[in-house]
């Protein structure tokens, strides 16, 4: 079984493309130190120094106790980075540290399709790290939770992408047809197109990674 | 010459140099290594740094007067620090080690668990359904780990030369009164329960915590899903009979139902064993959980009943015709348990459960009904004073009420007994790094019907001795009232005792384990009494005593081989004892020197299949020979059976599953039953005690209907 969960799960690693835009507010005069201090993350992060993000986000985190975004972008460093760690105490304590910071954002927004996803990918990174203890549960949990964030948010494109890559692995697996996801990718790919994110510093990614996956599955 | 440059500026230009403070230092764990990449940072400002790869840090700050500084980097404690600003230069920050982490000792003599997350966990959710031998009964699991006792014949856990009744069996830490159905000789009993309603599993072969009591030797605890994980369906058809289980979820609760069916007639007919069967084995059960979220609190209710028949007559040496038996069991369980997370690390656990079992047998003539209605309530409270000190303290109450109408044509007896046993229990959890950690605990214990109190001590300690080891002392004393058969008779007696020694070392790396525990266990106070079947005119007393020790060795290794997972579990055991009529100290027929199991797990991908094989091995156990002085002086040959198992998945949420248990229809001997009366030579007869059946084959189809289509029962196998 470990290896079904393993395959099934390994295409999260791609989601370390983070294509998160710079979108300052250049319109106004000056920005704000929050928006400074996003910037400032944003530039570290693309600069390949993710743990320098993480540590400016979980600054602003604790200035910014209303906003879920700081708290997001740091669990989501921490999963990331979790795909290729292979010390499992440093894996536990990284995970724990997501975990925490999901918790935090989750408090102040609750049903956020952006949240689920992200815990869902938390869990992914456990079952990539060990399939047999792990995948029976957590796989089951992510995929409730994805269905859940897709029936919040039915026309994200971010979300359709999400569930359809996972339903995608499986689908694979079995040797069954994969033309239902690949019509999903399409329709997240046509989406993209006309996606304004809600507001500021608000996750932009996916765009890339399903004209990716068209490109290699659905030709 | 600078002094008073500095002290120029200072006049003229104050503002400039006190708006904007230095705040530097260094970073060290408390070894002194430099921590590279801590988050320095003044608490609700955006000032702050990284620390370099010296460990240092500097950045200026627009903040004055008091501020906090907080210092955090992954697997430390945070470290806070408030002070005036102006003062935060040359720090040098030590950051404690979070204790709560993987590399965190844990105290692991005496348990096995399995589950999710668990630091100990020797075996993972899906273990307890795929081991071959087991055929789905989460007991057989078990039974592949050290420290228990291969008695093939009776299907109960014998742990460490301790008898079945010495390990209790708790399901969300509120005792079962009756985990097995009943059966007979030679008819192996399966547990109750389904093992998919549970996520996690410890079993504890000793030294175990305080909060539990009324367990010689043992304690297995279980704990339901807290919150399952989607809705869906599973249909399970099989050659035994079939199943049924569904979950619904809603905004705040759950509930699972689980049916299922098991008629042994159709098998019986095809392949038939020993036994002369009138009406082959059957049983319908149903269990359910429902769990509904109040607050910040989980209210969990489990409830489960189970009816099962069967007659049949099986060969006995003193009767040529065989004995007639048969018999007819109801037995319903309901458990309730509530948990909340208070305010300032608190935590209350409040718990019951009510179990009636109703038992109707027939031996030849002879009708034997018994009634038990049980109870156990539970309240529990848990502080949390940091990571490091923990107090978990509570009270509990046990009720049984037994009765028991023996009927024959020409004697009939009412038999019964009323016992009441209060308990309060206290416990810490001293963790002083992460390379030591100590647990100490007390519990009480109050008979109302040996007006009896006993205390019984608790100690367990860890200490880290490497970076994958650890070595775990367990010191406890543990009391347990005699049994039904016992105190159906009697009153007058007091609680069984035993004394657990453990030392245990466990290694683990790299998806391997290795664990190794020598133990002593000394029993005192042990019932006797006068006749080999106690009855209302016996003489019994606590004058029995005894002692267990050896050593228990497990190997687990899911690396060294690709796709194959393997584990292997010997147990050395050396016991005697003196209790119920033995005349003499002698090693009991369910306990034996030697045992082995060893269960490997291969999946083939290209199959989409899991194949599944296991091996027992048990050395002879001991039996007297009436046509030879001496009292459980001999011994059966050694026990042997290799079962293998497939798991083929058809599609995501369709499995064809095989298994066949003694493949090889190894000849085992369980026993020998003698005759009463020697023949006319002098002698004894004898007949040896087979199974019912050398062999076992089951085939099943698992379907699973869920939204995601993903689900299957490969975890129900």
């Amino acid at each position: 079984m470990q290896n079904v969960i393993t395959y099934l799960t390994l295409f999260f690693t791609a989601l370390v493309m983070q294509a998160q835009t710079e979108t300052t507010g250049t319109a106004n005069a000056t920005p704000t130190k929050y928006q400074q201090g996003m910037n400032k993350a944003f530039q570290l992060w693309q600069e390949d120094k993710s743990w320098d993000a993480a540590n400016v986000f979980e600054r602003i985190a604790t200035a910014e106790p209303d906003n879920w975004l700081p708290p997001y972008y740091v669990a989501q460093i921490n999963v990331i980075n979790s795909f290729t760690e292979k010390d499992p105490a440093k894996l536990k304590a990284q995970l724990d540290k997501a975990q925490n910071f999901i918790n935090d954002a989750t408090a102040i927004s609750k049903d956020n399709p952006d949240l689920l996803v992200l815990q869902a990918q938390l869990y992914t990174a456990w079952i990539v790290f060990d399939g047999q203890q792990y995948g029976m549960t957590y796989s089951a949990k992510a995929s409730e939770l994805y269905n859940k964030a897709l029936a919040l948010a039915p026309d994200n494109p971010r979300i359709i992408l999400a569930k359809a890559e996972w339903d995608m692995g499986g689908a694979k697996y079995f040797g069954q047809s994969i033309e239902p996801y690949c019509k999903d990718i399409q329709r997240a790919i046509d989406l993209f197109a006309t996606f304004k994110p809600v507001g500021e510093f608000y996750p932009t990614y996916g765009e890339e990674r399903a004209k990716q996956i068209q490109a290699e599955s659905c030709k | 010459m600078k002094i008073s440059v500095i002290t120029f500026f200072a006049l003229f230009f104050p503002l400039i140099i006190f708006a904007q403070n230095t705040i530097a230092g260094i970073v060290t764990d408390n070894k002194g290594t430099p921590i590279i990449g801590a988050n320095v940072y003044i608490e609700g400002s955006y000032e702050g740094a990284s620390s370099d790869d010296n460990g240092k840090f500097s950045f200026e700050t627009s903040e004055t007067g008091t501020q906090t500084l907080t210092i955090s980097f992954v697997s430390f404690e945070a470290f806070k620090l408030t002070d005036d600003v102006s003062k935060m230069k040359n720090l040098k920050i030590v950051l404690r080690d979070d204790v709560n982490s993987l590399e965190t000792v844990t105290i692991s003599a005496g348990s096995f668990s399995a589950g999710d997350n668990s630091k100990i966990s020797v075996l993972k959710p899906l273990d307890i359904v795929t081991t071959a031998s087991a055929l789905g009964d989460f007991v057989g699991a078990l039974q592949t780990l050290p420290g228990t006792t291969t008695v093939a014949e009776d299907g109960r856990l014998f742990v460490r030369g301790g008898d079945a009744g010495e390990t209790q069996i708790f399901i969300d830490g509120i005792r079962v009164f009756t985990p097995y159905s009943p059966t007979t000789d030679n008819i192996p009993t399966r547990g109750r329960y389904s093992p998919f309603l549970f996520d996690g599993i410890t079993f504890s072969t000793g030294g175990y915590s305080a909060e539990y009591g009324q367990a010689l030797s043992s304690v297995l605890l279980l704990n339901t899903i807290d919150e399952p994980t989607q809705e869906k369906t599973d249909i399970a058809i099989m050659s035994v009979g079939g199943g049924l289980g569904h979950t619904e979820k809603w905004e705040k609760s759950s509930l699972s139902l689980n049916a299922s069916y098991i008629n042994l007639a159709p098998y019986i007919a095809i392949l038939p064993d020993r036994n002369d069967w009138q009406k082959p084995f059957e049983t319908a059960s149903g269990e359910a959980v429902f769990r509904q979220k109040i607050g910040d609190g989980l209210l969990k209710v489990y409830g489960a009943f189970d009816t099962s028949n069967f007659a049949l007559t099986q060969e006995d040496v003193n009767q040529p015709d065989g004995v007639r038996f048969k018999l007819n069991n109801q037995n319903f369980y309901t458990n309730a348990s509530f948990s909340e997370m208070l305010k300032n690390d608190w935590t209350i656990f409040a718990g019951g459960s009510y179990t009636y079992g109703n038992t109707k047998v027939g031996i030849d003539e002879s009708d034997i009904k018994d009634v038990e209605n049980s109870a156990h309530f539970k309240l529990k409270l848990k502080k949390r004073f940091s990571n490091r000190f923990k107090l978990n303290f509570g009270a509990e109450q046990f009720v049984t009420d037994f009765n028991e109408n023996y009927d024959e044509p020409n004697f009939a007896a009412k038999l019964g007994f009323n016992n009441n046993i209060s308990a309060a229990f206290m416990e810490a959890d001293i963790i002083f790094s992460r390379k030591l950690a100590l647990k100490l605990g007390v519990r009480g214990e109050y008979s109302k019907m040996f007006k009896e109190f006993t205390v019984s001590p608790r100690a367990s300690f860890a200490y880290k001795t490497g970076k994958n080891s650890q070595l775990s002392l367990a010191y406890g004393d543990f009391f347990q009232q005699p049994e039904n058969e016992v105190l159906k008779f009697t009153n007058n007696l007091e609680a069984q005792h035993t004394q657990h020694y453990i030392m245990n070392y466990q290694y683990s790396a790299n998806n391997r384990i290795f664990r190794a525990e020598v133990y002593r266990k000394q029993y005192s106070n042990l019932v006797t009494y006068n006749e080999a079947m106690p009855d209302v005119n016996s003489i019994f007393d606590n004058s029995g005593d005894g002692y267990a020790q050896g050593l228990d060795i497990f190997w687990r290794d899911n690396e060294t081989l690709k796709n194959i997972d393997y584990w292997v579990s010997y147990s050395y055991l050396d016991t005697e004892r003196k209790y119920k009529n033995f005349p003499i100290e002698a090693t009991p027929s369910f306990a034996n020197t030697h045992n082995l199991s060893v269960v490997a797990k291969y999946w083939i991908n290209d199959w989409k299949s899991q194949i599944g094989f296991s091996y027992q091995y048990g050395s002879g156990r001991t039996y007297t020979d009436l046509n030879e002085p001496g009292f459980l002086q001999k011994k059966t040959k050694g026990y042997n059976s290799v079962s293998l198992n497939w798991a083929y998945l058809l599609s995501q949420q369709k499995i064809l599953y095989f298994s066949i248990n003694n493949a090889f229809a190894f000849k085992n001997v369980n026993g020998y039953q003698y005759a009463n009366t020697p023949d006319s030579n002098g002698n004894f007869a004898r007949r040896e005690l087979r199974p019912a059946a050398d062999q076992f084959f089951f085939v099943g189809f698992f379907w699973t209907i869920s939204d995601d289509k993903k689900d299957n029962q490969l975890d129900n196998l």
